[in-house]
């Protein structure tokens, strides 16, 4: 007798995924029995036997090995059906699975990807996706310890089939950890911050050469890590000895300040229900009416202070991964910056504000016109001036962080930063991105030292080529900017 | 899609889904429509049953639900729900879409629906057509509720 595969509230309505998945199996019933029939499947009845195996998988746990025998036996496909619906299944119905369910979701996907299975690399991303970072709940840890499990486990065959799986888990894993120090010291969380770090160590040390891959984000999200031993000691090597992680032209971990990140790693962080409402806010809700759906979008992710944490990526995803086309931009629809104003403002933790405004800022600090996009920078700028005159307290609060992270946030790259930050500016400019600019440098809003700096950068302009990186030629003197980032004593209190 | 995918969308496809704005107030259980419930009152009750009364809406037009029993605690602001045979009548002087004896309502989502807040049809005022009693006609926008919170 199958269990079921959800767990539905009394009020709420069938999921034709699911429907469709269990009407295939109790038709197919009898022929998920052994001894199975040998002939030839059609090409029309290969679909619904896959979906019959792939609820019986699930929902039969004695029999979940016959049903994957069986499926092997009958695969034309490369298992793209079974894995496709498996990764449907984990975005869109995961919070609704029965617990068993659930480990065998995880069970099913360890098989794809010992079978190579097309498009695995898709299903382990969806079910990255679904560890929230600020949940301490046990069925969130225990999923981000099967993950992490699961990546260490099938390392081999990973890093030969898609090395890049693991760059995204790597991601997925530095930044839930940085939360997970966070956290109040709890033992369950012990294990598996081991886990984590010793995943993002193994990368860090023996595959560098992937880690370059993600680009300048890797520093950011190393940076919160910097308290961490494991971490200080590959800080140290980074910054004294580059060499020791073998990768031939890697001389200088300023070098990695001029890779962009690829804007796929930022929407590993967001569940796709996160991704899919905040899409909809930023394309149909109208400016002016967005109160409600922020307050709805609110309750839901940040229901608690440790989940606030998640604002930090989505400020990072709205600045990267969502471009909203011409016609939303000039419509009534609500703006980047101001969705991110709201962000700023529902920040209550300090160290959460911090970070997302460096999140904000970051493609500022390395501005390359050669590499870098526009669109990527315009949020921020545009909510400097929009918050103009009624919110002018948060420009000024922004303009003294981006002043404070040119002066700090790598010493010995002051000159380049603050070359990229005036470029970043005067770029904008040109392209009329930012016609009310004159308010920020005139008349009294701002204060005279505010008003001198920003005169200074505008000023600076620097079009065109961005200015090579110079490579450190003192050593030890980069001190990564704990922007906002606790000491170790400090995170048994700041929960 | 599979064969009984394809069958699930086609049957959806045959109820016809009304605009809220095209609801008219009626002693029938025929309203099938979809919403998303912006705000919810205090729970009452009424007689032996739990009752809340909910402001909702959809991108023509808003009303108020009332909700019963078990409904009262299940559904939450932002949710998105589906009516099947509700009905839309006067309950003490007070125009409201609920699911009565034979309708139903179930959540079908979650946040990705636009809305407007007025017209608010509970509050127009209709009167019976002089030339065929079965027929109501809108006669005007009453002033809003006061509502209870």
């Amino acid at each position: 007798m199958a269990s079921k595969l959800l767990q539905l509230a009394p009020h709420e309505a069938e999921n034709h995924l699911e429907l469709s998945l269990r009407q295939a199996f109790q038709l197919l019933e009898p022929k998920l029995r052994p001894p199975f029939p040998l002939k030839i499947l059609t090409s029309d009845e290969c679909p619904d036997l896959t979906r019959a195996i792939l609820y019986g998988a699930l929902t039969e746990t004695h029999l979940a090995k016959t049903h994957i025998k069986h499926l092997h036996a009958t695969v034309s496909d490369g298992y793209v059906l079974f894995v496709n619906l498996l990764a449907r299944i984990v975005n869109e119905l995961y919070d609704k699975l029965a617990e068993t369910a659930k480990t065998q979701v995880l069970w099913a996907a360890g098989e794809m990807v010992d079978v190579s299975a097309v498009g695995f690399s898709g299903l382990l991303v969806s079910l990255l996706r679904q560890i929230v970072g600020g949940d301490f709940g046990s069925g969130n840890l225990w999923l981000c310890f099967e993950m992490v499990s699961l990546f260490l486990g099938k390392w081999d065959c990973l890093l030969e089939e898609d090395p890049l799986i693991l760059t995204s888990a790597l991601y997925n894993f530095l930044r839930l950890l940085a939360d997970h120090c966070r956290a109040t010291v709890d033992s369950r969380l012990d294990a598996l911050k081991r886990l984590e770090i010793e995943f993002c160590v193994k990368m860090l040390r023996e595959q560098f050469g992937l880690c370059l891959k993600f680009g300048r984000d890797l520093i950011r999200l190393l940076q919160d890590l910097v308290h961490v031993p494991e971490f200080r000691a590959i800080w140290r090597d980074l910054v004294s000895n580059p060499r020791e992680f073998g990768v031939a032209g890697f001389l200088d971990v300023a070098q990695i300040y001029s890779m962009r990140t690829s804007s796929r790693y930022f929407s590993l962080r967001l569940t796709p229900e996160a991704e899919t409402q905040l899409r909809f806010m930023l394309t149909h809700v109208k400016f002016g009416n967005q109160k409600r759906h922020q307050t709805w979008f609110a309750s839901k992710f940040f229901c608690s202070p440790e989940r606030e944490t998640l604002i930090v990526d989505i400020v990072r995803f709205i600045c990267c991964a969502h471009y909203p086309p011409r016609e939303i931009i000039h419509s009534n629809t609500i703006p980047r910056w101001a969705v991110i104003g709201w962000l700023l403002k529902s920040c209550r933790k300090n160290y959460v504000e911090a970070n997302a405004k460096l999140a904000l800022f970051y493609d500022w600090l390395f501005f390359d016109e050669r590499v870098d996009k526009v669109k990527n920078i315009e949020p921020a700028l545009s909510l400097m001036v929009h918050s103009i005159p009624h919110y002018i307290e948060l420009t000024h609060a922004l303009l003294e962080f981006l002043f404070l992270l040119v002066d700090n946030y790598d010493m010995e790259q002051k000159d380049m930063i603050a070359n990229r930050v005036s470029s970043s500016f005067t770029l904008l400019i040109n392209q009329g991105l930012s016609r009310n600019l004159e308010n920020l440098t005139s008349g009294e809003i701002i204060p005279p030292p505010l008003k001198e700096k920003l005169r200074c950068f505008l000023s600076d302009t620097r079009v065109g080529t961005a200015q090579e990186i110079q490579p450190s030629k003192t050593l030890g003197h980069l001190i990564p900017m704990e922007v906002g980032t606790a000491l170790p004593e400090e995170h048994l209190t700041d929960v | 899609m599979s064969t009984f995918e394809i069958r699930y969308l086609l049957f959806s496809g045959y109820t016809s889904m009304l605009s809220i704005k095209d609801i008219v107030p009626a002693a029938l259980n025929n309203i099938t429509t979809q919403f998303i419930l912006l705000d919810k009152g205090k729970v009452a009750t009424e007689g032996q049953s739990k009752t809340c009364l909910a402001l909702v809406a959809d991108e023509s037009a808003a009303v108020h639900f009332q909700f019963w029993g078990e409904e009262c605690d299940l559904f939450k602001p932002g949710d998105i729900i589906r009516l099947t045979n509700g009905i839309f009548s006067y309950n003490r002087n007070h125009l409201l879409l609920r699911a009565g004896k034979r309708g139903s309502i179930e959540k079908v989502g979650e946040f990705t629906m636009t809305y407007v807040e007025t017209p608010n049809i509970s509050e127009m005022r209709w009167v019976p057509d002089a030339n065929n009693s079965k027929k109501i006609l809108l006669l005007g926008i009453l002033e809003p509720f006061k509502k209870q919170r």
